[in-house]
């Protein structure tokens, strides 16, 4: 699809699909290109596919180089601190407890390329639901507590979210995500536990599990568009294309993650980010894995909102009307996807309320 | 501006930020023709009702506020502060000492040291009677030559420091002083003119003294052993733990090639002239490197 991106965002992108087509770019036009890698915190995961061919290195004058060199050794010091996290989780959660890394965590354990600068932001755990409590009780009993004070915002995440509220440990620099689930609780992508689970598997010689390679997609995508509120979320998008670029072309595994998009319901999202990927980053995206499109209307809705709200732009550019409407959106749609309608209703008014009496209490 | 190891792009509406700011800077180019800048701040006042009632100057880089806005007679010395921040934060692809880094010709003089033992106040001292400054805050380690590079800032001179340099120098240009900062009285000494003609040369690292002032104390100077030069170079970076192997193998091969010298002093005077001797009688043992 040809389309009018800003100049400088159109050669992050063609760098990130193509090391090589960093021989266009020019001192000055690095400048923005840094700049808007770091905004969508993809600098790390740049600097490492360019580094991976000395020829291409050398291309990069000596600035930005430096820039993305130090955004390598950032997310390189990230990951060590991941290890240290997973070593110290392995004595603090009960032995009889099945315990899944998911996200950035699993690709770092099973040293997917695509975690060569990835930047670790926390340490996301999948517990069976039956296992949550006793799973908490432990990780609090060790020194982690809940970053989420409010009662309000508790009931939420215990009654509505697929996760408890973040955990903390006091010295520690990640923060700890313990999820039962991969999808929100209201979401119509509603993976069936007992398969989820079955699919897992063990990394060798660790306690730790991870998901089988079509799950770990099917929830990278689900993350991207139910996770999150959208904005700059580029590393996301990079994660998705990084694994459909590493299924084997067999087509067993297409066949296999088109069946389970089907089964688990994430047919919509599935298909929003594969035109995402197509678009963006070149994705090639075999026949197979096309689930039948979403209603034009929405279509219609992503096609506006996605470009303004998931690609970085620069800290001075304003968003302008027609992005921060857009931002807006993606941010009511992003409650929907979370929330039944009553719930979302019954949300806003309690947020509301409780931001007018906090306003009179001040 | 050009630091050396960056540039900076920075641009304020706050109307005590530029006087004092010129005053320190006073012998650096300003202008707008550089290909590629690494930090973009800007030093806003307050927002609304705060433009007015007691100014604020706030710092933002890429736009973001990162911490507390200062009082707006302060945005000298919160510029200053937030650009050390923003610098120890980002430019992780250099080994980040906390040391004074001076040269004569291209051997440097590396002075690590932690808070409070003086090191801004020797710093100053040794630009003043000619040493080259690179900077005062960061000595920028660049892992793979093993060389230094300038972050070449005013030298900020804390409470009893800056009569202490008025009286070492009647030409020291020093600028306004803020009174009542976090870290008391606070004046900055101006980057003489031959540090910032030579800002992008680097200095090899030839000697390294970690000084400390005490008073009344008769000058030493205390040989150090690699291995102990080696932690207390480690403990004194900003980023070593960070970096892990790339910070390990600099900062031996920084300890092993240059010698390393404990030096206790009182009077300015006398340690200027024991660290010239150093400088350049290593200078002529020729000797590591």
């Amino acid at each position: 699809m040809a389309e009018r991106l800003p100049q400088p965002l159109a050669h992050l992108l063609a760098i990130l699909q193509d090391p090589q087509r960093v021989e266009g770019v020019a001192l000055p036009d690095w400048e923005p290109v840094i700049r808007l890698a770091r905004a969508a915190r993809v600098h790390a995961t740049l600097g490492h596919r360019l580094s991976a061919n000395p020829h291409f290195w050398a291309r990069v004058p000596e600035q930005p180089r430096g820039h993305l060199q130090a955004a390598m050794n950032f997310a390189a010091w990230r990951r060590h601190l991941l290890d240290t996290e997973l070593r110290a989780l392995d004595s603090q959660l009960p032995a009889d407890v099945e315990v899944v890394l998911i996200k950035g965590a699993a690709y770092h354990a099973q040293r997917l390329p695509l975690a060569d600068g990835r930047l670790v932001a926390d340490i996301d755990l999948l517990v069976r639901r039956a296992d949550l409590d006793v799973a908490e009780a432990a990780l609090i009993e060790a020194g982690w507590c809940s970053t989420v004070t409010d009662p309000y915002d508790q009931r939420y995440y215990r009654e509505w979210s697929h996760e408890i509220p973040p955990m903390q440990a006091e010295g520690h620099a990640l923060e700890l995500d313990l999820h039962h689930g991969i999808a929100p609780v209201t979401s119509r992508c509603q993976p069936d536990p007992v398969v989820l689970w079955a699919g897992r598997r063990r990394l060798p010689d660790s306690r730790y599990f991870v998901l089988d390679p079509v799950d770990q997609l099917i929830h990278a995508v689900v993350h991207l568009f139910q996770d999150t509120e959208l904005d700059g979320r580029l590393r996301d998008l990079l994660d998705i294309d990084a694994m459909l670029r590493a299924l084997p072309d067999d087509g067993g595994e297409h066949d296999a993650l088109a069946a389970r998009v089907g089964m688990f319901g994430a047919g919509d999202l599935f298909w929003h980010a594969l035109g995402a990927c197509q678009r963006w980053l070149g994705t090639p995206v075999p026949a197979v894995l096309w689930p039948s499109p979403p209603s034009h209307m929405h279509v219609a809705l992503m096609a506006w909102m996605l470009p303004r709200t998931l690609l970085p732009r620069l800290p001075e550019e304003p968003a302008g009307l027609r992005g921060s409407l857009a931002a807006k959106a993606a941010h009511l749609r992003y409650h929907r996807m979370r929330m039944p309608m009553g719930l979302l209703l019954r949300h806003s008014l309690a947020k509301g309320w409780r931001r007018l009496r906090l306003r009179r209490v001040r | 501006m050009d630091y050396g190891a960056c540039v900076v792009r920075v641009r304020s509406a706050v109307g005590q930020f530029s006087g004092p700011f010129a005053s320190v800077y006073r012998h650096f180019s300003l202008g707008d023709a550089f290909p590629f800048v690494d930090f973009h701040v800007d030093i806003e006042p307050g927002a609304g009702f705060r433009r007015w009632v007691r100014p604020q100057s706030r710092f933002l880089i890429d736009c973001v506020q990162p911490f507390d806005p200062f009082a707006a007679s302060h945005a000298l010395p919160h510029y200053e502060w937030g650009l050390n921040w923003s610098f120890a934060q980002r430019f992780n692809q250099y080994v980040l000492l906390h040391a004074g880094v001076l040269a004569v010709g291209d051997r440097g003089l590396i002075l690590p040291a932690i808070p409070g033992s003086g090191k801004s106040t020797l710093t100053a001292a040794l630009m003043l009677a000619g040493f080259r400054l690179l900077s005062d805050e960061f000595g920028v380690l660049r892992p793979r030559q093993g060389d230094f590079l300038a972050m070449l800032k005013p030298v900020a001179l804390k409470n009893a420091s800056i009569e202490v340099i008025r009286r070492f120098s009647p030409s020291a240009e020093i600028g306004p002083t803020f009174s009542a900062t976090r870290k008391g009285d606070v004046a900055h000494l101006a980057p003489d003119v031959t540090s910032v003609a030579a800002v992008h040369q680097p200095a090899r690292p030839a000697v390294i003294v970690f000084p400390a002032w005490r008073e009344g104390a008769a000058l030493e100077l205390q040989p150090q052993a690699p291995e102990q030069a080696f932690t207390r170079l480690a403990f004194n970076s900003f980023n070593y733990g960070l970096l892990g192997r790339i910070g390990f193998d600099a900062v031996a091969d920084l300890a092993a090639a240059c010698p390393a010298y404990q030096l206790t002093y009182s009077r300015l005077d006398e340690a200027v002239r024991a660290l010239r001797s150093l400088v350049t009688v290593s200078s002529e043992g020729g000797a590591n490197g």
